[in-house]
């Protein structure tokens, strides 16, 4: 064996003996428990006079936010009325556009609002990665697949202000449809997002988000591309935005430092 | 925790008999200071007990109860404006920061190989906030890489990155000291 090898050998053989060493130094400080201080005197005022909390059932829960913001939905759209050319358009790309959107409502919303089986915590991660699949999926749905009525249907002016003044409004609409879910959402997570959650703020918020879309779906009939994908699609991004930022702040309340 | 949602302060005392031990641990070797620990560990159980409504019939609480220490934790540090401070390698003199790590005077840890466990928990304590949040939740408090990615709100991906890069810089942080 050459003087190199023989180092190798001795170098390969010294990593194993500190790998062995660590694991077993990590192994003898990880099976010890640390006794623990006694309660303090607040955590003792509060548990002399401890009260039944009531037992939380997210998925019931849930299937009670659901409806609510679904006659929400239709309340606003009832205020707004339905969309002149709604008889005129496609009827498989009207229900796929509605089916797609209610889905998204429902799925992100459950992944946001109910833990998996066994956890406290809800689907944070998923419904962040939903929230952004879905405003990206809307966006350039909205986009490439947009459908018209002619002379029923309006298409905006390929000018900022105009797009900007029609978008203003249905942005309004949407967010005001938005903010039912999002409430309720609120109140729902109260305490469940230790982590995560802003992700799971914007998972609730592009829930909110979906069900706004699903309103001006059936109330606005201005059906070009741009609109339908940037300012009904934006409406989920800028939904899921808002819910980041507000519900991290509304559900963390009881578990704030102070 | 059913029996002390449903209002058992009895209970209480047992899941904090429980898991206070396990949560002070996994504080201290955090914030490497007794007595930070030692609040911190009340604050984590006051907020437990405030938010207990939000336990879910049947499920583990613990991996909750630690995102809430984690949590915590970090709410601390950030109030404090004391983390730089903290984590430096060259930082202040810390009071008995050797023995914080695990919580025991360094030679009731050490008995076996006294020069291994000091180097190791001096390299511990060097290592980055991350990667020794890491190496704390999954070398020493047996979390798998799932659960602790929950508790820290990290990816699963990003938490076993962390684990093995705090492990590597663990191991050569000890071949240096030891074979020093």
């Amino acid at each position: 064996m050459s003087d190199r090898e023989r180092m190798s050998a001795e170098r390969s053989d010294r990593g194993d003996r500190t790998e062995g060493q660590l694991d077993q130094v990590l192994g003898l400080l990880g099976e010890q428990l640390i006794p623990a201080p006694p309660l303090s005197e607040q955590l003792e005022s509060e548990l002399a006079d401890l009260k039944p909390a009531p037992a939380r059932r997210p998925g019931r829960r849930f299937w009670l936010v659901l409806p609510l913001s679904l006659f929400w939905g239709v309340a606003v759209l009832w205020m707004l009325e339905l969309r002149p050319d709604l008889s005129g358009l496609p009827e498989l790309w009207l229900s796929l556009y509605l089916g797609a959107w209610l889905a998204g409502f429902v799925l992100i919303g459950w992944a946001a609002m109910v833990p998996r089986a066994g956890s406290v915590m809800p689907n944070w991660r998923y419904a962040g990665v939903a929230a952004v699949l879905a405003g990206a999926g809307f966006v350039a749905a909205g986009l490439l697949f947009d459908r018209h009525v002619p002379g029923s249907s309006i298409l905006t002016e390929r000018s900022v202000e105009g797009f900007v003044n029609r978008a203003h409004r249905c942005l309004t609409w949407g967010m005001i449809t938005a903010c039912v879910p999002l409430a309720l959402g609120v109140l729902a997570l109260r305490g469940r997002v230790p982590v995560g959650g802003y992700w799971a703020g914007a998972g609730l918020g592009a829930a909110g988000g979906c069900l706004g879309g699903l309103m001006l779906h059936l109330h606005c009939h201005i059906a070009d591309g741009l609109h339908l994908g940037l300012v009904h699609g934006g409406l989920v991004i800028l939904s899921a935005l808002i819910g980041a930022l507000l519900i991290p702040l509304g559900a963390n309340r009881s578990l704030s430092s102070e | 925790m059913e029996r002390y949602c449903s209002g058992e302060a009895a209970a209480f005392r047992e899941l904090y008999a429980a898991v206070a031990p396990r949560l002070f641990g996994y504080l201290l070797r955090m914030s490497r200071d007794r007595a930070q620990a030692e609040d911190l560990l009340q604050l984590t159980f006051l907020k437990i007990h405030r938010a207990r409504g939000a336990y879910v019939i049947g499920a583990d609480p613990v991996p909750w109860m630690y995102a809430i220490a984690h949590r915590t934790f970090l709410d601390a540090v950030r109030k404090r404006k004391r983390s730089k401070v903290h984590l430096s390698r060259e930082g202040d003199e810390m009071p008995e920061a050797a023995a914080h790590i695990s919580g025991k005077p360094l030679e009731d840890v050490a008995d076996r190989d006294p020069e291994v466990t000091r180097a190791a928990l001096r390299a511990l304590e060097e290592l980055p906030f991350k990667q020794r949040e890491a190496v704390v939740l999954t070398k020493l408090d047996g979390k798998s890489i799932a659960e602790a990615a929950a508790i820290t709100g990290a990816t699963p991906g990003a938490m076993k990155v962390r684990a093995h890069r705090g492990y590597v810089a663990l191991r050569k942080a000890l071949a240096g000291m030891v074979g020093a």
